[in-house]
C-alpha cells in the first residue's frame, strides 16, 4: 500500500515528507519507466526543497535532518545517476537508429523521383 | 468491356490484396502474446498503370508480402544491456551469499562466520581476563574455548565460500549445456533463412532466431554480425565463434588446477568469459574474484593471528615452567604453512590448558606478563599492517561496498533495458508518428530526470556542508 492510501486509510495520521532517499530512488524508476511527469513533478519537489534550504542559515534543523538523510541516500543518488548515464547512452543510440532510418527513407525518395 | 474488365481487375486486385493484408493483420492478432513475435506490416505496391484507348488508366496496389517491423541495431543494444544486467544481477546473487556469511548473527551467542569480528575481540579479551589470575584453570580453558570458537567460525567461513565456489561452477556448467543447445538451435535457423529468404525478412524465423538470440544474451556476452544471405554470425565478446552460417561451436569444460574451466575451440576461454557478460560472465566473476577476494582476507586473517599467537605463546612459559621448542612447541593453533588456505584449515591444537604460556621466561610461572603482550596483539598491526578487528572490519566494508557497487549497477542496467524495451515496443508496434513520439518521451524524461538529479545533487551536497556546495556523486 503506498502513502496516499495509507493517507486515505487514516486522515489522522501525520503526512511525512518523502525523504531524498526515497526520492532519489523514485526518480530511477520513473526514468526507468520514461514516467517524464513523474520525473517533473520530483523536479519541482526537488526546487521547493532547494528554496527552504537556501533559506535556512546556519546548522538548523532542516540542515542537520537534511544532512542526515544526504549521507543515506547518497548510494541511491549514485544509483540514479548511473540510470542517467544510461539513458544518455539509449538516447544517443536512438537518435542514429532515427537518422539512418530517416537518411534510408530520404534515399528511397531520391531513388524514387529519379525512375 | 475491356475497360470494365480492366477496371473489375482492378479492384479484384485491391481486394486480393485487402485480403492479404488481412490475413497479416490476423496473423498479427493470433501471435500478439507469442514471445518474441514481432508483428508485420503488408508491403503495398502499386501496380503499373494500364494504358487503353490513349487513356491511362491505375491498375490498383498488389501486396508484396509482410515485412516485420523490427529493428536489428536496437535489438543488438538491447541484448548488449540484458547481457550486462544478467551478469551484474547473477553477481549480485553471489555476493549477497557471501555478505551473508558475514553477517552478525543478530540476538544470539552461538558461534557463526558472521561473528568473526566478535571472536576476535573476545579471543584476546580472554587474554585480559587471564592477566588477574594467571594460573586460574577456568580462565585458562576460557582462552582455549574462545580460541576454538575463533578458529572454528573463520574455517567454517572458508569452507562455506569454498562450497559456494563449487555451487557457481556448476550452475555455470549448466549455462554452458543451455548455451551450446541455443546456439546449435540459431546455426539451423541460419540455414533455413538463408535458403528460404536470402534477400528479406524471413518473418517468423527471424523472430525465432531473434528469440533464442535475446536468450543466448541472458547467458553469455556475444556480438552478432550479420552476413550476406540474411546469415548470422555469433561471437562472444572475446571474438571467439560461438555460430558462423549452420555451424555451432561448443562450449566445453575441463578442470584446471581444480576449477571448471570452459573451452571454446580448444583454448582455454574462462577469464574472457567472466568479463564478457551474462549470468556466465555473472557466476565466473563471483567464482574467481569475488569469492577469491574474501577467502584471500580469511587466509591472511586466520594466517596472522595463528602465527603471532603461536610466536608470543611459544616465547612464554607455561604453567608447568615449559617453553617452546621447535620438538615440542606451545603452540595454541595449528601452525600455517603459508598465507593460503589457513583461513580452512584453522583450527585449535593445544589441549591442555597449562600450556598457555602466561609467564615471561624467568619470572616464575605465577607471572603474568606474558599474558598481558598476548592480550596486546589485539592492539598490534599483526595483520598487514592492521590490528585484527580492524583488518576484518576493512575486509567486511569493502564486501559491503562491492555489494553497493553491484547493486547500482544492477539498478542502472535494469532501467536501461526497461527503456529499450519500451523502445523497442514502439518500433515494433506503432507507426512512424507514433515512434517519434515515443523517441521525443524518452528525451524529455532524459531532459527532466537531468534536472531532478542537479537539484538533488545540489540539496545533498549543500545539506552535506552546511551551505558549501560540493559535488556528492
Amino acid at each position: 500500500m503506498d502513502e496516499r492510501k495509507t493517507g486515505q486509510a487514516n486522515p489522522d495520521a501525520v503526512t511525512s515528507e518523502p525523504e531524498l532517499k526515497a526520492m532519489a530512488a523514485e526518480a530511477s524508476r520513473a526514468l526507468a519507466a520514461l514516467d517524464a511527469a513523474r520525473l517533473e513533478e520530483l523536479a519541482v519537489s526537488c526546487e521547493a526543497l532547494s528554496r527552504s534550504l537556501a533559506a535556512e542559515s546556519g546548522a538548523s534543523e532542516l540542515r542537520r535532518e537534511l544532512a542526515r538523510q544526504a549521507r543515506e541516500a547518497e548510494d541511491d543518488l549514485a544509483a540514479f545517476g548511473r540510470v542517467l548515464e544510461a539513458t544518455r547512452a539509449n538516447l544517443s543510440v536512438m537518435k542514429r537508429l532515427r537518422e539512418m532510418r530517416f537518411g534510408e527513407l530520404e534515399y528511397q525518395a531520391r531513388s524514387g523521383a529519379g525512375d | 468491356m475491356g475497360t470494365i474488365n480492366a477496371a473489375m481487375s482492378v479492384i479484384g486486385g485491391a481486394l486480393d490484396a485487402d485480403q492479404e493484408a488481412l490475413s497479416v493483420v490476423s496473423n498479427n492478432v493470433a501471435n500478439a502474446n507469442t514471445p518474441g513475435y514481432t508483428q508485420e506490416k503488408p508491403n503495398w505496391q502499386e501496380n503499373p498503370p494500364i494504358t487503353i484507348g490513349g487513356i491511362q488508366i491505375g491498375d490498383g496496389v498488389m501486396e508484396t508480402g509482410a515485412t516485420s517491423q523490427r529493428d536489428r541495431v536496437l535489438q543488438e543494444r538491447l541484448d548488449q544491456q540484458q547481457q550486462l544486467a544478467a551478469a551484474s544481477s547473477t553477481r549480485l546473487t553471489a555476493l549477497n551469499n557471501i555478505q551473508a556469511l558475514f553477517t552478525p548473527d543478530s540476538g544470539s551467542s552461538s558461534a557463526a562466520a558472521g561473528d568473526i569480528g566478535s571472536d576476535v575481540t573476545s579471543f584476546f579479551d580472554s587474554f585480559s581476563s587471564l592477566e588477574a589470575a594467571p594460573t586460574d584453570n577456568a580462565l585458562r580453558e576460557q582462552v582455549l574455548s574462545s580460541a576454538s570458537t575463533l578458529a572454528g567460525d573463520i574455517s567454517s567461513a572458508a569452507n562455506s565460500l569454498n562450497g559456494q565456489s563449487a555451487a557457481l561452477s556448476q550452475a555455470a556448467t549448466g549455462i554452458a549445456t543451455q548455451v551450446n543447445s541455443l546456439t546449435g538451435a540459431i546455426a539451423q535457423l541460419n540455414l533455413q533463412i538463408e535458403s528460404t529468404s536470402p534477400k528479406a525478412d524471413a518473418g517468423t524465423l527471424e523472430d525465432q532466431r531473434q528469440q533464442d538470440l535475446s536468450q543466448l544474451s541472458q547467458l553469455i556476452g556475444i556480438n552478432q554480425v550479420t552476413t550476406e544471405n540474411n546469415g548470422l554470425t555469433v561471437t562472444t565478446t572475446s571474438g571467439q565463434l560461438l555460430v558462423s552460417e549452420g555451424q555451432s561451436f561448443q562450449l566445453t569444460t575441463g578442470t584446471v588446477n581444480g576449477a571448471t574451466d570452459f573451452f571454446l575451440g580448444g583454448a582455454d576461454d574462462t577469464s574472457q568469459l567472466a568479463s564478457g557478460g551474462g549470468q556466465l560472465g555473472g557466476y565466473l566473476t563471483a567464482r574467481s574474484v569475488d569469492i577469491p577476494n574474501a577467502l584471500a582476507s580469511l587466509d591472511q586473517l586466520a594466517y596472522s593471528i595463528s602465527t603471532s599467537v603461536n610466536t608470543q605463546n611459544n616465547a612464554g612459559i607455561d604453567l608447568d615452567g615449559a617453553t617452546g621448542t621447535a620438538a615440542n612447541p606451545l603452540n595454541i593453533f595449528n601452525a600455517p604453512a603459508q598465507v593460503a588456505g589457513s583461513a580452512a584449515s584453522m583450527t585449535v591444537v593445544m589441549t591442555d590448558p597449562n600450556q598457555i604460556a602466561a609467564a615471561t621466561a624467568g619470572k616464575g610461572t605465577g607471572d603474568n606478563s606474558n599474558a598481558v603482550v598476548l592480550a596486546g596483539l589485539a592492539n598490534q598491526t599483526i595483520v598487514n599492517g592492521q590490528t585484527p578487528v580492524n583488518y576484518y572490519s576493512n575486509f567486511v566494508s569493502t564486501l559491503g561496498s562491492t555489494v553497493l557497487e553491484v547493486q547500482t549497477e544492477n539498478t542502472a542496467q535494469n532501467a536501461s533495458v526497461t527503456q529499450l524495451q519500451t523502445q523497442n515496443n514502439a518500433l515494433s508496434r506503432v507507426n512512424l508518428n507514433d515512434e517519434a513520439a515515443a523517441m521525443s518521451t524518452l528525451e524529455t524524461s532524459y531532459q527532466a530526470a537531468s534536472q531532478v538529479f542537479t537539484l538533488l545533487n545540489t540539496v545533498m551536497a549543500s545539506a552535506l556542508n552546511l551551505g558549501v556546495e560540493t559535488a556528492v556523486a
